[in-house]
């Protein structure tokens, strides 16, 4: 247990509550208080920046589902989110329908899709499944680019602004709400995902397939439930991203996207809730950090290749990935908790 | 009719290409089950590395090309003793993702060296076409099958003659067996990878000398994960049947389907095999159906 020490239990609901301890739910309260005041402090390009954040982790948790807590690895991620940001954009920008319905739609075309490309996962696994989703992405991105009469092909397509009964979320800081809440609502769900019925089934399948076919899990039902569930939130993230670049093209979710996903959930810690929070934030804080320092690297040490600015991010992220792997392949939110219970204890460490 | 001719040569020789490329990933796959989906990044770092010593360093051919092996030797060697080697059994999703950070490191050396990201190789074979009947055909394509064949025929007897080839193949039959008779098991690993980094490294000169170096290639070696599927992960005969077929079928499919479907079907069709075979067959032609315990 984490919990801080003479912790008692009396009931059944407060052992399942996530929040226990007053002390937890002060630090909850200025949490809650320091989101809902961010947009007052932060200009406008750091709200984009947390509103990029707020979109990945959406994306990153579907994903999170699927591979960190069902097992099923996915490369082609960034290929459910196009389908999701199209979908989205065709419905609201060409048909005009209210941004909602255009969203909820995305999600569920999204997650149709990730279900076709996931049947394979029935017969195989492990590296027959990791190609089978690589080419759903150059499948999904192909008919993109080549479907120009619909999703605009190479040109890309725009979008309107989100907007629900009659408000249009123009400013950074209002998509920063709309996006905060979405992303809040689906921490929410995986955190309680894990603890029901079916997060079990998903985790008996990820640890041993064959095992849990044998306890009496429904693998074709709870296999295909994990790509649904994934590739619907990986729909909505697209739907998000589209309203909130306002254009959106095929260039945004290419196959680096997507080993940039497995890459963020790793980082943070797999098949945990607090994982993607904590490495979609360390990833897209060093894209940042690249991006705001290497032209001043450039400008400093002239004698640099002139493809240092645009070749710097991938090598850190591989780099990041394969430390990650071989030095903390738990992640970073399990060094969180070997924190947690050192100070928990301190200075008793017994 | 010539038609027909012409992409049937082209699609048997491209995909002669496509399954040297593929005999890379199965030996890795055979001797230490890591499924290795760099593959394309080192096709591609391989060309750029050959562009590198013979176009900006100007090396003569005798000399470039062997500077060129050692380059991939040395790459083969250091991803498996820095990379692989410390994930020895972990799971294969890690496996599999320290791979794929390999590729995106390794797209990160290439255009932070070579920033422009498209350019030519220096022609490696003479100029005139060849007639095979009505079709014409450029050089560089027959030069390719010819070498992928050979180069089967040589890793072919290296792996029945060769003293090192057959303790691969017993390192891919069992692991603990052959180092309880002494065979250093991490020492095959790292020839497998030096094998792999060489044939990918052969393989990306021949395909950049057909198209030119491009972020294709990176393509180019996915592609090649279609003739290992199809041709079952576990065989070199696999590789050697699939990859003229998958060659086929892209540059046939791709021929007759674009007046159809929309232009660039030729770049999907692949990826569509994998997908069917996937469905119908996963284990490939010459693949092993596992068996699993619990």
């Amino acid at each position: 247990m984490t919990l801080p020490c003479g912790t008692p239990n009396y009931a059944y609901n407060q052992d399942m509550a996530i929040i226990r301890t007053k002390f937890h739910w002060g630090l909850f309260f200025i949490l809650l208080v320091f989101l809902a005041t961010f947009p007052l402090y932060g200009n406008n390009y750091w709200l984009g920046v947390s509103n990029l954040i707020g979109i990945t982790l959406i994306a990153a948790i579907g994903l999170n589902i699927l591979t960190g807590y069902c097992g099923q690895l996915s490369i082609g991620h960034a290929g459910f989110i196009a389908v999701g940001a199209y979908t989205s954009a065709i419905l609201t920008g060409k048909l005009g329908l209210p941004f909602l319905v255009g969203m909820l739609c995305a999600g569920i075309v999204a997650g149709v899709i990730g279900l076709i490309f996931g049947i394979p996962s029935l017969k195989v696994k492990g590296f027959y499944l990791a190609i089978s989703t690589i080419a759903a992405q150059f499948i999904i991105i192909w008919v993109i680019n080549h479907w120009s009469e619909v999703t605009g092909g190479f040109m890309g397509i725009s979008a309107p602004f989100a907007s629900i009964a009659g408000f249009a979320f123009r400013s950074q800081a209002s998509q920063f709400y709309l996006i905060l809440t979405i992303a809040g609502l689906c921490v929410f769900f995986t955190k309680n995902l894990a603890r029901t019925r079916v997060g079990r089934a998903f985790v008996a399948i990820r640890d041993n397939d064959l095992a849990a076919e044998v306890m009496g899990v429904n693998l074709f039902y709870y296999k295909l439930l994990a790509f649904f569930v994934g590739c619907f939130l990986a729909g909505i993230a697209g739907s998000l991203l589209a309203h909130w670049t306002g254009s959106i093209s095929t260039e945004n979710f290419t196959l680096m996207d997507s080993i940039l996903y497995i890459g963020m959930i790793i980082i943070g810690g797999l098949g945990t809730a607090l994982g993607p929070i904590l490495g979609v934030v360390f990833i897209r804080l060093l894209e940042q950090g690249v991006t705001l320092l290497s032209p001043a690297l450039q400008f400093a040490f002239p004698t640099l290749p002139s493809g240092f600015t645009t070749g710097i991010a991938p090598m850190l992220f591989g780099l990041v990935i394969i430390l990650f792997l071989v030095f903390e392949p738990r992640g970073i939110a399990h060094r969180w908790a070997i924190f947690k219970a050192a100070y928990r204890l301190w200075p008793f460490s017994y | 009719m010539a038609e027909l001719l012409q992409l049937t040569v082209t699609g048997i020789t491209v995909g002669m290409v496509y399954g040297l490329i593929a005999l890379g990933f199965a030996l890795i796959w055979k001797s230490s089950s890591v499924a290795n989906l760099a593959l394309g990044e080192l096709v591609l770092i391989s060309s750029w590395f050959t562009y590198g010593m013979l176009v900006q360093a100007k090396f003569p051919y005798w000399l470039a090309f062997p500077v060129v092996i050692l380059f991939a030797l040395a790459l083969g060697w250091l991803a498996e003793r820095l990379v692989l080697r410390p994930l020895i059994a972990q799971p294969i999703l890690s496996l599999i993702t320290a791979t794929l950070g390999l590729a995106y490191f390794l797209r990160g050396i290439v255009t932070f060296i070579w920033p422009w990201s498209v350019d030519a190789l220096p022609r490696l074979f003479p100029i005139e076409p060849v007639r095979i009947g009505p079709a014409v055909v450029s050089q560089e394509y027959i030069w390719a099958a010819v070498i992928s064949l050979i180069l089967f025929g040589l890793l072919t007897a290296f792996f029945r003659y060769h003293k090192m080839g057959i303790a691969m193949r017993a390192t891919s039959d069992d692991q603990l067996a052959v180092q309880a008779c002494g065979i250093p098991v991490t020492s095959i690993f790292s020839t497998s990878w030096m094998f792999a980094c060489v044939v990918a490294a052969i393989g990306g000169i021949l395909m950049s000398s057909i198209g030119g170096i491009t972020f294709g290639l990176v393509e180019t070696g996915l592609k090649s994960f279609s003739v290992v599927i199809l041709g079952g992960l576990e065989s070199f005969i696999g590789c050697i049947v699939a990859g003229p077929i998958i060659g086929l079928a892209e540059n046939i499919g791709g021929g007759y389907l674009t007046p159809i479907l929309w232009a660039g079907v030729k770049d999907i069709v692949p990826f569509v095999i994998i997908i069917i075979v996937l469905f119908i067959r996963p284990y490939g032609i010459f693949g092993e159906e596992r068996i699993e315990r619990i």
